[in-house]
């Protein structure tokens, strides 16, 4: 597994902390809307940033950081992630891990070895096969997506649940079908799809004008 | 001065065929007129300049002739003037000619300045109250390098060595910080004033004799007006009111300094409140003064819920922003941090609500008080220990006045380009420059004091009004500031690094300051003043150096200067701020600039340009509470941009050509230029420039496009 | 190793009497009004505030400080082996 993208300090991807982030590649998805593709589809475009240099920095930037994030890509898809995980633990930083639930038993392996701090799992729509897979752009298997959700819900893992809404496709009902869904769920953030360079030029959308109006009506507001 | 002096060809007179064919009518100030007469000439020299009788009838008469040799039908009294200065340059007579000099402006620049805005301080608005004040300042600025600092400082200033700040405010102090405890215990009692006013019972008038005597003020000082722990003190006058009531009273407050565009000038009043979550230490057992002036027989102590309850809602109204959802521009709203704020209970609560104030509009900005010292904030980031008298003095609030007398601010790149790389030669330029800087400050001190000495009939009967026993302005604790622009271009003429690229160059870059900072201690020690090292504001001056520079020293300049050179937007770093652009992580620059902040005593700040960033208020205020903890910086600000639409009124973030509600194009960008938000129309080129290159932090805080690279570590 | 101190300093004094400060690699830099070298290397280890109110002032290698007389005279016995 190479890494592929290293942010310090973000003050973004772990509510109220601040955390590095660290960038694994690949993914066994294909959102269309997805803003990282170009790390899904051409991950051989982005050298790998060696491990010792991000320990350099994670380690004089310590005292800052409340911990890692590490994102994608899809970073159940690596069979190292153990490791990666365990080494950042090393450093006493706690990690947060971005996941699209596709892999339970790699998460309930993490879990069981106490490897995450924060679980934040992808929602992509409501939980049936057309609407997820729509959303997904592939197949997806719905009970291994319960499976995941099961380590938030029961509370066996901190965590959250993230859905990036597409004005298009998550419409209030649609919305109002995932919240029954979660109902139990900690916490479910919205995250605004951002059009700029999603992976189906025909969602692009140019900024300003549309952008402003969609994600304010995806706010709620 | 301000007669003017015109020659008409008189029918009548040219009849008789007297002494002159020439009828001279002077039009005088009082707009009447007078006939030529030769021995105002005489008169004017002899009073004005050194000349002896004999020189001065000789010359009038030379111009007499002249004038009636001509066959001109109009002279005016400048042109009158400036033929007695000929003659007198003729006779190598200089220091006579430069005492007789007419301080004026040229047509053409007055009609320019009516019709176009004044670009110099984008606090000043376009119209007949900025135009009078750009006149006067331009008249006073010439006196005062003509009349109160010698050649050698005139020159230097002239010259882009060091700038003299405000000097068409040359008869004015540069800042004043006082408390609300003066105007509550002395009511409204201003010298020369129409009626007098006694200690307010009311919020509502304490609030305007606030407002007013923030304009008072703001018309005897130069810059800012700073206000002390103005939730603590305005507490007493809201007790038994409702949540609402305060809120209306915090919205007055604010509404009324953002709209104060009506005062001198047209300027707003460049207001700093003071606010603390905390009762600070020093004013816990102070008797707290109430309605009516009187004790209410509480200590401020006492007063922390309401205090609270005040500063809570002042943010809540700064969070809504102005009718049209901007944010306000004043007044600033400046934070303390200290150790006891993080012992004062529901802080983390506040610090939430004042980090999503800063994410969502920007207005917040940080003080960080470390350590058990007592600190005051004063104008601009203007702040100081509280020394023992201090203290003392905090016990009667109403005491603590202070001010800053003048600013000064040496060019540091161009001491890099004289130094030409060697250590000996940069050092010695620098202690020249401050040498010289301390005898601008002790000529502007002498000038103010002479003016001060003619007491409540002077000029300056405010600041020496007396009503507990010394007057208004406090000078003997007068600071005098000795600012730097560039520090980051002379480090990198100077060792070939910028200060964000080598661990090296910073060490290098605080040696400068640090030797700057022993210079002004060993000043101050001589001449018992408070020489101090502040981070200039420089609106204008970043700019005015690399202009002057680019034209002095174009081969050295054009290898540092940041901007773009072609379009003329060329600038120098702020003070000792890193590169605008480097892409340095928040948690880096916070901490490399702030290894400067204890040198420089009278204030620094650094800046977080956020651009249409909205970071989550938590993760601010975890920033805020390691940025206390982890480092030494003094103060920083989170700055976004806003785009407010003239056609719908509607503000949204981020600068864009068009506004993204209506699709207009008649826009305006807003941010925060120096140590306050305006609107970008109003910029200097140089800060347009500046704005171009900002580095907008978006992987720390936006929305990710793509993944990010990392930031080099410096080395 | 740094050690900051002042020419005044009686508890600096007492340091630099206890100690060998080059045997054990230790230079000595001193505060004072015509030092700028000194003020800036103290100003990098974010020490100014603290030197206002105590010295002596040990850096250690990996930039640690040790603030104060008898907390440096411990440390350097200990290193010492005393």
């Amino acid at each position: 597994m190479g890494i592929k993208g290293f942010i310090e300090t973000s003050f973004l991807d772990w509510p109220g902390k601040i955390c590095a982030v660290l960038f694994l590649p690949y993914c066994n998805l294909r959102c269309p809307y997805c803003h990282n593709h170009e790390l899904v589809l051409h991950p051989d475009r982005f050298s790998d940033f060696p491990w010792d240099t991000i320990q350099q920095r994670l380690e004089v930037l310590r005292n800052w950081l409340d911990g890692v994030c590490i994102t994608g890509g899809e970073p159940t898809l690596h069979s190292d992630l153990p490791e990666l995980l365990d080494r950042i633990h090393g450093l006493g930083l706690a990690v947060k891990l971005d996941t699209n639930g596709t892999h339970p038993e790699m998460l309930e392996f993490l879990i069981s070895q106490k490897l995450v701090d924060y679980l934040a799992m992808d929602i992509k729509g409501p939980l049936d096969q057309k609407s997820y897979g729509r959303s997904a752009g592939v197949r997806i298997s719905i009970p291994e997506i319960k499976k995941s959700m099961e380590f938030i819900l029961s509370g066996r893992v901190a965590g959250e649940f993230r859905t990036t809404v597409v004005p298009e496709w998550h419409t209030a009902p649609v919305l109002a079908q995932m919240a029954l869904e979660l109902k139990e769920a900690p916490k479910w953030t919205h995250q605004a799809f951002n059009p700029a360079q999603p992976l189906d030029p025909a969602l692009r959308v140019e900024r300003g004008h549309g952008f402003e109006r969609a994600a304010n009506k995806a706010n709620g507001s | 001065m301000g007669t003017i002096v015109e020659l008409h060809q008189d029918p009548k007179v040219s009849e008789v065929k007297e002494t002159t064919d020439l009828a001279l009518f002077v039009r005088t100030s009082n707009e009447d007129l007078v006939t030529w007469n030769r021995q105002r000439i005489v008169d004017a020299l002899v009073r004005e300049t050194l000349v002896d009788f004999d020189t001065a009838e000789a010359i009038s008469k030379e111009v007499e002739e002249f004038i009636f040799s001509t066959k001109i039908s109009m002279v005016t009294a400048p042109l009158i003037r400036e033929l007695v200065d000929s003659k007198l340059i003729e006779r190598g007579l200089e220091k006579a000619r430069i005492m007789h000099t007419r301080l004026g402006v040229p047509l053409y620049d007055v009609d320019q300045m009516i019709v176009h805005p004044n670009k110099e301080n984008a606090n000043v608005p376009h119209g007949p109250e900025a135009t009078n004040l750009t006149l006067a300042e331009g008249i006073k600025k010439e006196y005062a390098l003509l009349s109160v600092f010698s050649s050698q400082v005139g020159d230097a200033h002239m010259r882009g060595d060091f700038h003299l700040h405000d000097l068409g405010f040359i008869d004015r102090p540069y800042c004043s910080g006082q408390s609300l405890e003066y105007i509550k215990r002395f009511g409204l009692n201003l010298p020369n004033a129409l009626s007098m006013a006694k200690p307010a019972k009311h919020p509502e008038v304490l609030l305007a004799h606030m407002v007013k005597f923030a304009a008072a003020l703001q018309s005897h000082f130069a810059g800012a007006i700073g206000w002390d722990a103005v939730n603590l003190f305005f507490a007493p006058y809201l007790e038994g009111l409702s949540d609402r009531e305060i809120k209306q009273l915090a919205q007055m407050m604010i509404f009324e300094f953002s709209q104060q565009a009506v005062a001198r000038g047209g300027q707003a009043i460049f207001t700093d409140i003071n606010l603390y979550w905390e009762v600070p230490r020093h004013f816990e057992k102070v008797p707290a003064i109430g309605p009516g002036g009187k004790y209410t027989g509480k200590t401020y102590l006492d007063y922390l819920p309401l205090a609270q309850k005040f500063v809570w809602l002042l943010f809540d109204v700064f969070k809504e922003g102005d009718g049209a959802g901007r944010p306000f521009f004043f007044p600033k709203p400046l934070v303390h941090i200290t150790e006891k704020f993080f012992q004062t209970p529901n802080h983390q609560e506040f610090l939430n609500h004042i980090c999503e104030v800063a994410a969502l509009k920007g207005n917040t900005y940080f003080v960080f008080d470390r350590g058990q010292t007592a600190k005051i904030s004063e104008c601009c980031r203007l702040s100081f220990k509280l020394e023992a008298q201090d203290l003392l003095d905090a016990h009667e609030p109403w005491r603590m006045r202070y001010c800053a007398l003048q600013n000064v601010t040496i060019n540091f790149p161009r001491l890099a380009y004289q130094a030409e790389g060697n250590d000996t030669t940069l050092f010695a330029k620098l202690a020249e420059s401050v040498e010289l800087a301390v005898e601008a400050h002790l000529q502007k001190n002498a000038f103010i004091l002479k003016l001060l000495s003619l007491g409540e009939r002077g000029p300056l009967s405010l600041l020496t009004m007396d009503r507990d026993g010394s007057p208004y302005l406090r000078l003997q604790r007068a600071t005098y500031l000795i600012g730097m622009v560039g520090l980051n271009e002379l480090v990198q003429y100077h060792t070939g690094e910028e200060l964000h690229e080598s661990q090296k160059a910073i060490k290098f870059g605080l040696k400068v300051i640090a030797y700057m900072k022993l210079l002004t201690d060993r000043f101050s020690q001589k001449y018992g003043m408070r020489f101090v090292l502040e981070q200039t504001p420089a609106e204008s001056t970043a700019y005015r150096f690399a202009k002057l520079d680019l034209q002095k020293y174009p081969e050295q300049a054009g290898k540092v200067i940041k901007g773009d050179k072609a379009q003329g937007e060329v600038y120098y770093t702020n003070s000792t701020l890193f590169n605008i652009s480097a892409q340095m992580n928040p948690v880096d620059r916070v901490r490399y600039e702030g290894l400067f902040h204890p040198l420089i005593e009278a204030g620094a700040l650094t800046h977080i340009w956020i651009g249409e960033s909205r970071p989550d208020k938590e993760s601010l205020a975890n920033f805020i509470i390691k940025t206390f903890k982890l480092t030494k910086n003094d103060q920083i600000a989170f700055s976004p941009e806003f785009t407010t639409c003239r056609a719908c009124g509607q503000t949204s973030r981020g600068l864009m050509e068009k506004c993204p509600y209506c699709g207009s194009a008649e826009v305006d960008g807003i941010t925060r230029i120096t140590g306050y938000f305006t609107k970008i129309s109003s910029w200097n080129k140089g800060k347009i420039g500046e704005l171009r290159d900002r580095y907008r932090n978006t992987p720390y805080f936006s929305m990710r496009e793509a993944v990010s690279p990392g930031v080099e570590e410096p080395t | 190793m740094t050690l900051f101190t002042k020419a005044d300093c009686q508890k600096c004094h007492y340091i630099k009497d206890h100690f060998n400060l080059p045997s054990l690699g230790i230079q000595e830099e001193i505060l004072g009004e015509d030092n700028a070298e000194a003020l800036a290397h103290l100003a990098w280890h974010e020490l100014i505030e603290t030197a206002q109110k105590e010295l002596p002032i040990l850096i250690l290698d990996d930039n640690t400080a040790v603030v104060g007389a008898i907390p440096i005279k411990k440390y350097l016995s200990h290193q010492n082996g005393n």
